[in-house]
Formats: C-alpha cells, structure tokens, sequence
C-alpha cells in the first residue's frame, strides 16, 4: 500500500514537507502534480509515482530516489541529477537530463531540444525521437536515442557515447562516427532488458568524441634567443 | 594590455650576485622564476636564458638573498608611435604568430572610472557630530536573510570575499580563503569550481573534519556557486552552503562562461569538476536549463527546498544593465545580490573582454540602488559591490552610495602574496595562488595565507569603521550620499553625487522627468 499525497493547487513548500515524512515511510503516489514545478527535489532515497503529468524541474539534483510520471514529463526534467532512476511513460519536454554526474533517466516517448546537454555521466535513454541540439558539450555518460535525432547531434562531446537507433539531421562539432563494438552491444541490450524496450542493438550508431580537447590548441611557448647576459 | 613578453627588463647585478663571486653557491632565481628566465650554464654560473618571458613577478628579486635582481618595465626604453605601446605592438605579434587572441588573468589594465575622484565628507559642526573610534561604539555588521530564512548569515564586517573557482585557485588559496573568514566571521564564495571538503570545516573555523579541535573564532561562511557550468554541483553540494549564489556573469567575462584551460586542470580538479585531466572547462555563457525569468524564480523555489528554507539566495551580476538586472534579480527572489564592474578580476578570461566589455564598478551603483529602492528592498535584500575594491576607503564609497558591503578578489589574492603580473590564466603563478602545480602551490601555507587575509580584513574593517565615524554615523547602514562628494564632474555625472564646491548634484540628476538614472 502506498501513501497518496495530492499537490492540486498547493505550493511547493507545503507539498514538499509532506512529500519528505511520506517518502520515508514508503513509496508515495503524488496526484495534481502537472502544474508543480522543482518537485521531489535533491532526495537521496525513496520512490514515487507521478499519477498524470509532472511540471518542470521535476527530480532536479535527484541524489538516489526512484521517480516513475505516468503521463508526460515538463521541461528540465532530472535536471543536475547525481543518482537514482526516473522513468517517463509518456513524453519529456524541452532539456532531459542536463547537467547530470549520475543515475538513470529512462523516456519511453519523445524527448525535446537540448536533451543531455552537459550531460556527466548519468545513462540517458529516450525510446522515441529527441529534438535539437541534443547532447551539447556532454562530458561523460551513455545516451541512447532509440527513435531518430534533430539538428547537431552532440556538438562539442567531450566524452561519453551517444547510441542512436534511427537517423540524425546533423551532427555537432567535435563528432565522429566509430564502429560499434561487442561491449557495446551488451550494453545496449542490458539496457534493454533492464528497462523493458524493444530495440534491436545491432541497427545502432555510435558516435563519439573526435578529440578530448577542441578548443585550443596546445602551445609551444615562445622563445626568443637572447644574448647571454 | 596584457603582460607581454619582452615587457620587463631582467637585471642581474653582477657586483652583489653570490652566484658571480661563487659560481655554484646559489641559485635561487633559477629555482623560484616559474617561468625559466635564468638558466645555469655548464660552470655553474646563473645567466638570463630567456629574458623575454619574464611576467614582472618580482619573486626572484623577493627571493635574493643578496638583493641583486631588479626587475624594470622595459616600455620606457622604447619611443612607439601614437596610439602604440610596446605591449599593443606585442599582442599584434602574439596573435600573427599564433592566430588565437590573447588570453589574461587578474584583470583589467590601465584606466577606468573609480572611485578615486570621490571625497568623504567628514562632520564639522553643522551636522551631526562625529564620533570617536576608540571609544565609542559602531556597528559593521550585516544580516542576510533576516526575514526570509532559518539561518540568516550575519557577516561581522560588511566584507566578503567573492565568488573564486577551486581550478582558477590553488586548493592552498581556497583554504587560505576559509581560515581567512573564519578568523573575521565573514564569506568565502566557492566559485563555479566545486566544493574542496576541506572548506566546510576549515571556513567553521575546525583544524580537523571531526570538528573538535576549533582553532580560528568566531568562524565564517561559505557559499556555494551555482552556475552555468555547474561543476561539481549535487544536492549535497548545495546543502554544504550556508548560502547559495546563483551566477549570471562577473565583470572580467560579462556574457561568457566562466574560462579554465586545460594547462590547470590537474586530476584532483578533474575529479571535483568531472572532467578529463588536461581538458578546457568552459562554462557555457548562459542557462541551459533557464530560459526567462519564471524559469530563474523556479530555480530558486527548488534551491530554496533543496536547502530546507534555511539559508539565503545569493544572485551575482556582471555589469550591463545595473537597473533592471538587479530588479530582474530581486524580482526572482533574492536575498542578496552581487554586483560586479568592468575592472572585476579573472581567472582566465579573453584580454579584450576583460578590457573594454561592461560597466565601471562606480558607475553601477547608483542605478542598482534605485532598483531596491523603487522595489521596497533597499537594505533588506542586501548589495555587494565588485570589482577593483582596495582597501576600506572604497568599501566605505560603496557603502555610503548605498551598498551594503563589498568583495575583495584581487584584493585578496594580494593579501595572500600576488604582485599582480597577470598571468594568473598561466598556471604558473609565482606565489602558488592561481597555479595547479605542487611545487608551486608548496609557496603557499594556508594558514599564513588565512592570518594574511584576517590580517587585511580587520585593518579594512577598521578602515571603514574609522570613516563612518568620522562622518558621525554609529552604523554603517546609516551612511548616504549626503557623505560623498564628487571632485570632478565626470564622477558627479555619472554618480548624481554632490559636485564639491558647487554643493549639488548636476541639474540632470535632480531632473524627476529624467530616466537617464533608471535604464
Ligand atoms: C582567480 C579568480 C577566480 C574567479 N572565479 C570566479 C567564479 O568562479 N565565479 C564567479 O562568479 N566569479 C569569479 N571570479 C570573479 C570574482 O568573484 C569577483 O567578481 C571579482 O574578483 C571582483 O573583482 P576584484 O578582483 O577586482 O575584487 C573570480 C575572480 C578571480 C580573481
Ligand atoms: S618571471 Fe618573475 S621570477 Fe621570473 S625573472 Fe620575471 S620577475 Fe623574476
Ligand atoms: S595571482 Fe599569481 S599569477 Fe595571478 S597576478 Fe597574482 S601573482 Fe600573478
């Protein structure tokens, strides 16, 4: 049995306290929290499930809850996540998963623009399609798009890889296509199983960075000769 | 301009030089330049190998035993053409040789408006009289989040020292910094470089982690940096705050994220920020996850819940429009702001934006103070101005503008030992305060380092007291313009302060038609 707490017309602060004394009983379902926006903030442990649609910020500095939105997921969602799971059924607005060192966000619809961006090192996986500028400066971390990509895909990737199941309309700076190899492809099927999605590993992409350093060049200091003094 | 090479004259003096007289015996210069200006030759003697990267830091003429170096601005040997300088002229070979722009630490070179041409106007007898220093009493302190937060921040000098990234500093210069406060009860900002561990106990004024040996009274406060490149940012993070600074620009990079090369990014950087070793952090110039104001009043309801609406909202501006930022700024709900000027000091930033890119400090003030004013905030959400304060007189400028307080970054760095070569985006900081490197930093004792700062902080403190009492106030936050004159009329123009010996502010200013003093 879990506790059921209904945020319809209430301010964050007046939810959140009742959010934190329910999650450390047990999991909470949470009604009416379409309109809410920064909820479940920076918890370190516990599990709730949005009934409906969830506002924007929702999970941001997640440190280890387990968040699961029935419906569809508002802008920034896990925003500077540091670990735990959040898993979408429907769609994610604009910015999945940006800024994030850790944990899991799993979108089983489409995902918006600037998806990942900066991204450090959480597994970011959108069953659907995701927007523009996807992956922007991402510097550690998996992201797997399952459906297909909008205009320069991981511009600036610093590290990490990006998996992409369907086709992209460009890709960033600093790309570069590499051949998928057996790890790769365990991977991508752990992920599958783990998470319930139908894909096939072997039609991915995998793009990666071209050089860990792309924005100046290393240089030789200047030396002029000059007479002994 | 920046520091170029070729721009300083290395001598060494062969009559006092031990390594002359005793080739072999001493080779201190060899060992501190940071940059290897002298070299040894086969016979042991000490020769200038490289004179012309020499950066004019002044340590090896510091380090010599027998005083025999002297280091000289090389400008003056040379007659260029108007509007040359030697240093324009180098940066233009710097760049056809390179074809990149020039990168520079510190901050701004040459002249900007300050508040040097402002005058305090002491008490005589027609107004009220003034009191005594030492033997009456004064109250400096001031109170952040008074009435919007559990645990308001009560810094005891209206001192702090500003936001300044472990990466941009030394981990030695970021505890510095925390045994500084701790020792003066004020704020040391993390900067957007992540949070060193040591820093929570050290700025509580703790030797150890356990926290039982309390070594420093009556101990400080740090606030943590929340900023566009958001490294090493996590909900534990925010939460080791006493408060939280939401960073929109800084004066040397208005408009930029934040810069740090490669060349400083060692591993335990790298680890703090999550980055490869070696690799450029470059904090991207703006919110990826904050696209107008509703979005920024949302990122502080969370930070707000994050941290349990305990402690304050901090916002840092860099200087563009001071009237509707800071609106903007209280309007999103701060607690404080910081404000930042042209001439505000860097780490690393591209030369010509730290050199012609925003607004003079002096110039900022009055505008951002009409916006608390014209909000109903003015001295609760408190102002801290930035940007080339130096000592108590400006602090007490600042303040009597309408200010609560002020930040000492390039201040501070001095009072740690830099002698401003500004080469800080080097990596090589001669003093061990902007550079990532071991021997280097070893130049660097913390707690040297943190009784320097004390040390500066208390005498400034006694600065500003020494001068609110002189112009008959007991309290800082009762100074006002009415104790400023403006000496010429470039300042009285851009400050509305009172003109001396016309005794009033210029005709515009008293204009209530005018919106030049609200845009
Ligand atoms: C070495 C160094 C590092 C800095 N790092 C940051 C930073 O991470 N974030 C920030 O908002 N400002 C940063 N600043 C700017 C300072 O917070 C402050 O605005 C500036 O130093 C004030 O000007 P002043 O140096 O003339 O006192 C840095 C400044 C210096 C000198
Ligand atoms: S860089 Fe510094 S230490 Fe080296 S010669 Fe110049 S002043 Fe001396
Ligand atoms: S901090 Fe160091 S490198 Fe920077 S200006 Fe001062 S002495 Fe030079």
């Amino acid at each position: 049995m879990s506790l059921a707490v209904d945020a319809s017309g209430r301010d964050l602060r007046s939810v959140s306290i009742e959010l934190k004394e329910a999650v450390a009983k047990g999991p909470v379902v949470i009604h009416g929290a379409a309109y809410l926006h920064g909820l479940f903030a920076g918890f370190k442990k516990g599990e709730v499930i949005i009934e409906g649609d969830s506002g924007d910020y929702l999970g941001v500095l997640n440190d280890g809850a387990t968040i699961r939105i029935t419906g569809n997921a508002g802008r920034y969602l896990a925003d500077n996540m540091t670990g735990g799971t959040v898993i979408v059924e429907g769609d994610a607005g604009y910015g999945v998963g940006q800024y994030c060192y850790g944990g899991t966000i799993v979108v089983k619809g489409n995902a918006g623009d600037f998806t990942a961006v900066m991204n450090k090192g959480a597994t970011i996986i959108i069953e659907g399609n995701v927007g523009d500028e996807v992956a922007t400066y991402m510097l550690a971390g998996d992201l797997v798009i399952v459906g297909d990509a909008g205009k320069n895909l991981g511009n600036y990737l610093i590290r990490g890889n990006i998996y992409v199941g369907g086709k992209w309309e460009s890709l960033g700076h600093n790309t570069l296509l590499e051949e998928m190899t057996q790890a790769d492809l365990v991977r991508l099927r752990g992920y599958f199983d783990e998470y319930g999605i139908k894909a096939d590993p072997m039609i991915f992409k995998k793009i990666v960075r071209l050089s860990e350093k792309p924005f100046y060049k290393a240089k030789e200091p200047i030396q002029l000769e000059c007479p002994r003094v | 301009m920046p520091p170029m090479n070729g721009t300083f004259c290395v001598t060494v003096m062969k009559d006092r030089c031990i390594n002359t007289k005793m080739p072999g015996k001493c080779a201190t210069c060899v060992e501190v330049c940071p940059y290897d200006v002298f070299g040894i030759d086969g016979a042991g003697s000490v020769y200038v190998q490289n004179y012309n990267a020499c950066v004019g830091c002044r340590i090896c003429a510091e380090f010599c035993p027998d005083d025999a170096i002297r280091i000289n601005p090389a400008e003056s040997e040379f007659l260029v053409r108007s509007p040359w300088t030697f240093p324009q002229v180098e940066e233009i070979h710097y760049k056809a040789q390179t074809g990149e722009y020039m990168l520079r630490g510190f901050g701004t070179m040459g002249h900007a408006p300050s508040f040097d041409n402002i005058t305090v106007v002491p008490s005589q007898i027609a107004s009220a009289a003034p009191l005594d220093k030492y033997r009456e009493e004064c109250n400096l302190e001031v109170v952040i989040g008074e009435d919007t937060c559990e645990n308001p921040i009560r810094l005891r000098y209206p001192l702090i020292f500003p936001a300044m990234s472990f990466g941009a500093l030394s981990k030695e210069a970021r505890m510095s910094l925390a045994i500084g406060a701790a020792q003066t009860g004020i704020l040391s900002n993390t900067g957007e470089g992540g949070l060193l561990k040591d820093e929570t106990w050290l700025i509580k004024g703790y030797e150890n982690e356990e926290r039982t040996l309390k070594r420093w009274e009556p101990g400080g406060y740090l606030v943590v940096q929340w900023s566009t490149g958001r490294w090493g940012v996590s909900a534990d993070f925010v939460r080791a705050g006493d408060g939280v600074e939401i960073k929109i620009g800084q004066g040397a990079k208005p408009g930029m994220g934040g810069h740090l090369l490669g060349a400083k990014v060692n591993e335990e950087i790298a680890a703090v920020r999550g980055i490869p070793v070696g690799s450029d952090a470059l904090s991207p110039c703006r919110y990826y996850d904050v696209q107008d104001l509703e979005d920024m009043k949302r990122t502080v309801a969370f930070l707000r819940d994050v941290t349990d609406y305990k402690v304050p909202i901090f916002f840092k501006l860099g200087p563009s429009r001071p009237y509707a930022d800071v609106k903007a700024c209280v309007e999103a709900g701060a607690d404080a702001i910081s404000i930042d000027g042209l001439v505000g000091g860097t780490g690393c930033s591209p030369a010509v934006v730290t050199q012609g890119v925003g607004i003079p400090t002096v110039a900022l003030i009055p505008p951002a103070v009409q916006a608390l004013k014209d909000m109903g905030v003015h001295r609760r959400v408190k102002l801290f101005v930035l940007g080339g304060m130096r000592s108590g007189l400006d602090a007490y400028k600042a303040m009597a503008m309408g200010a609560d307080g002020v930040g000492f970054g390039a201040a501070a760095e001095i009072a740690m030992g830099c002698r401003a070569c500004m080469s800080c985006h080097t990596g090589r900081c001669p003093y061990g305060i902007t550079s990532q490197d071991p021997e280097l930093r070893a130049r660097l004792d913390p707690v040297e380092g943190g009784r320097r700062l004390a040390n500066f902080i208390k005498a400034t403190a006694e600065e500003v007291k020494m001068l609110t009492m002189l112009s008959g106030h007991n309290d800082i936050s009762d100074l006002s313009e009415e104790d400023l004159r403006a000496m010429d009329l470039n300042t009285a123009a851009i400050t509305g302060l009172k003109l001396v010996g016309y005794e009033r502010r210029l005709p515009w200013w008293e204009d209530e038609r005018n919106e030049l003093n609200v845009g």
